[in-house]
């Protein structure tokens, strides 16, 4: 899904105003002196999948608040279309919501709970009829057109709620964690079908959440915020493949990190001494710094190869001993402390049947990993 | 199995009905019972005896034989006072009840909406006066309302009458005194409905294109459709029977039931009529008891379900 939309929006000949469909300037928000949201700034490209992820109290639920204009801005703009939303109030925006429990009306029938947005616009009545019709019919919903909220499972609920928020075209549309009252198995499925629907409507959409799985899945790119800022903004496979920083890395998947100082650096590699390790570690890529810079070598587990016997690799390879073992079935993930006192996870992916019976606690074991595959992070 | 289940289930039970019993037993004593009897009384003639009504059953020659009056109900029906008396109370409950909804909707709405620590103070200021007797109340409405009261030497004082009001013994002071004395009836169960109320379904409404005021109008209103049934109820239903207010505040020409049911009863001393209309009086009333009944279990079920 991110190379589709990607090569949509990139084709089109206005492209900086596709690419600015919603701009975010400065945008600043202070409760009783708490910076809730502190000076972002950002752009959402038409037609994607934008999701704020953070943990919980770092300001994704106020921006998007203030997206949808139950929060007012203590500064900064909001611009959709070109337009400046700040002083629009909440129903004057072309701008609908997903609410986290739904927050459907419990004594509307389901249809009158997607007409409620239509009736406020006096559209006619053979028109919202046929309009809540077809949008119980994207979600699936049709049959029960007819049953009040109590009466509906929740990921029925869900569906309702998503028509809902559709029934107006909006030109953004907000989900405020949109799969945290499922259970986890209707969650990913929900979310392959909730990400299908939003693209075939071209709905330009911005979710928060909480979960980075939810928010890799569903989103074209992500926005990581803590304490009320943008840490790093990337599709998915950036986020994880190159944080910018220890938090992104840390907040993203499992991460091994190495602290140190850079000892030699060129254009196309640096070189970085680190106490868990006897050589200095060789990176691929150069990085602004400079010599005796105090940087940390970040590597995910799955990136480490672990063997009995020495690699022939002359650097980037540690030994230590397996100290825990955690058995996923199609990966084992093994903690080995190194000679230093350091901790690091390492994967295993169990390509053959009873693989995992390889390596037991308290085994010797060899980690290496080539040039490229880790980061180095300089904050 | 049986055998381990059955004395504790019997057990259970026992303690079940012992605290079943206990409210019944009082029901029974204190309000069947002696329904029983004005029922009894109602088909029964006046007589200057003690008590002063013919007996029901009278026993001639060691045989029972009955004496059953329908008159007092047909004397009801056909004198106008009586039907006359009953429509105008019903009016003046239905119209308190519309002035009391009026009034303490916007009361409940706000206190419900009040940061918690005012919340608790302004809804202790409405339970607040009912510590105090309700007649002392009321008669504290006549200092205030009659002709040298305050309210009149104080609009005489700042100019704006010449003349004091006539508000005593009007049926105005009748509705200023039950509207007084039954707000709290109405504000409270309005309150405990809004204070319930999930204010992301009026951030959905306002979400959805609705402005505030029919956002009001489609989700907060029908929301609250409970509260104000229950509100009503308790406002209209012992408004109709009211006797001390009409009594206290209202003119000779204030009727209503509960003054002709106390004028039957202890100045004409004709227990079955005054009976009659008690009897009348509850059966006029179980329709709107029922609706509420109806509409309680109905939410009841929306609840669980």
């Amino acid at each position: 899904m991110n190379q589709s939309s990607q090569k949509a929006t990139g084709s089109k000949p206005d492209k900086v105003k596709t690419d600015n469909y919603v701009r975010i300037e400065g945008l600043r928000k202070e409760f009783d002196g708490f910076v809730a949201v502190d000076d972002v700034s950002f752009s959402i490209r038409k037609g994607e999948i934008f999701a704020l992820l953070g943990a919980s109290g770092c300001g994704k639920s106020t921006l998007l608040r203030m997206l949808a204009g139950f929060e007012r801005p203590t500064a900064g703009s909001i611009l959709l279309d070109d337009e400046d939303i700040v002083g629009l109030a909440p129903f004057d925006r072309p701008i609908n919501m997903m609410f986290q429990s739904y927050a459907l009306f419990p004594h509307m029938s389901v249809e009158d709970n997607v007409a409620f947005g239509l009736k406020q616009d006096g559209m006619g009545k053979d028109e919202i009829q046929a309009r809540v019709n077809e949008m119980l019919g994207l979600v699936q919903m049709g049959k029960l057109a007819k049953r009040k909220p109590h009466q509906l499972s929740g990921g029925q609920q869900q569906r309702v709620a998503l028509a809902r928020s559709l029934a107006k075209s909006p030109k953004l549309l907000l989900l405020d964690e949109p799969m945290g009252a499922l259970d986890k198995k209707l969650r990913s499925q929900m979310q392959i079908e909730l990400v299908n629907i939003v693209e075939r409507l071209g709905v330009t959409c911005v979710m928060v959440t909480h979960d980075q799985e939810e928010a890799m899945t569903m989103a074209h790119r992500i926005a990581v915020m803590d304490a009320g800022r943008i840490r790093q903004l990337g599709t998915p496979d950036e986020i994880y493949e190159q944080p910018n920083c220890r938090f992104t890395a840390e907040f993203i998947g499992s991460v091994n990190l190495f602290e140190g100082r850079i000892e030699e650096d060129e254009k196309d590699y640096v070189t970085i001494r680190t106490p868990a390790l006897e050589k200095p570690i060789y990176v691929g890529h150069g990085v602004t710094g400079y010599d005796g810079m105090s940087v940390a070598f970040a590597i995910r587990p799955e990136k480490i190869a672990i063997s009995k016997d020495e690699p022939a690799l002359s650097y980037n390879k540690v030994q230590g001993v397996i100290e825990e073992i955690a058995y996923f079935g199609s990966h084992s993930v093994y903690h080995v402390r190194l000679a230093n006192g350091s901790k690091v996870l390492c994967n295993f992916v169990n390509l053959k049947r009873w693989a995992s019976e390889n390596f037991t606690w308290n085994d010797s074991v060899w980690l290496s990993w080539k040039d490229n595959a880790g980061v180095v992070l300089t904050s | 199995m049986n055998a381990v289940v059955k004395p504790r289930s019997a057990r259970l039970l026992g303690s079940r009905w012992l605290v079943i019993a206990v409210p019944y037993l009082w029901l029974l004593v204190f309000f069947a019972i002696p329904l029983a009897i004005a029922f009894k009384i109602s088909f029964s003639q006046a007589a200057i005896a003690m008590p002063p009504y013919t007996p029901i059953v009278n026993w001639v020659d060691g045989h029972p034989s009955l004496d059953i009056h329908l008159k007092n109900y047909l004397y009801l029906v056909n004198d106008s006072l009586y039907v006359n008396a009953y429509l105008s109370s019903i009016k003046i409950a239905v119209i308190s009840t519309i002035l009391c909804l009026l009034i303490g909707y916007p009361m409940a709405y706000a206190i419900a909406r009040m940061p918690a620590a005012t919340r608790n103070i302004a809804l202790m200021l409405v339970i607040l006066p009912s510590w105090t007797s309700f007649l002392i109340r009321i008669y504290a409405w006549i200092g205030i309302l009659k002709n040298n009261g305050l309210l009149n030497n104080f609009l005489l004082w700042t100019g704006l009458i010449d003349q004091p009001l006539a508000i005593m013994h009007t049926p105005v002071a009748v509705y200023i005194g039950i509207v007084y004395a039954y707000l709290p009836f109405m504000v409270l169960p309005l309150y405990a409905n809004l204070v319930k109320l999930d204010l992301r379904l009026l951030e959905a409404a306002s979400d959805l294109g609705a402005k505030p005021w029919k956002a009001f109008l489609k989700v907060t209103l029908p929301l609250s459709k409970s509260g104000i049934i229950a509100g009503s109820m308790l406002v209209m239903i012992p408004v109709v029977g009211e006797f001390v207010i009409p009594e206290m505040l209202g003119g000779p020409d204030t009727l209503m039931i509960g003054r002709i049911l106390w004028q039957e009863f202890f100045n004409n001393r004709d227990w079955p009529v005054a009976s009659a209309v008690s009897i009348v009086m509850l059966l006029l009333l179980i329709i709107p008891i029922m609706i509420f009944h109806r509409a309680q279990s109905r939410e009841m079920e929306g609840r669980l379900a």
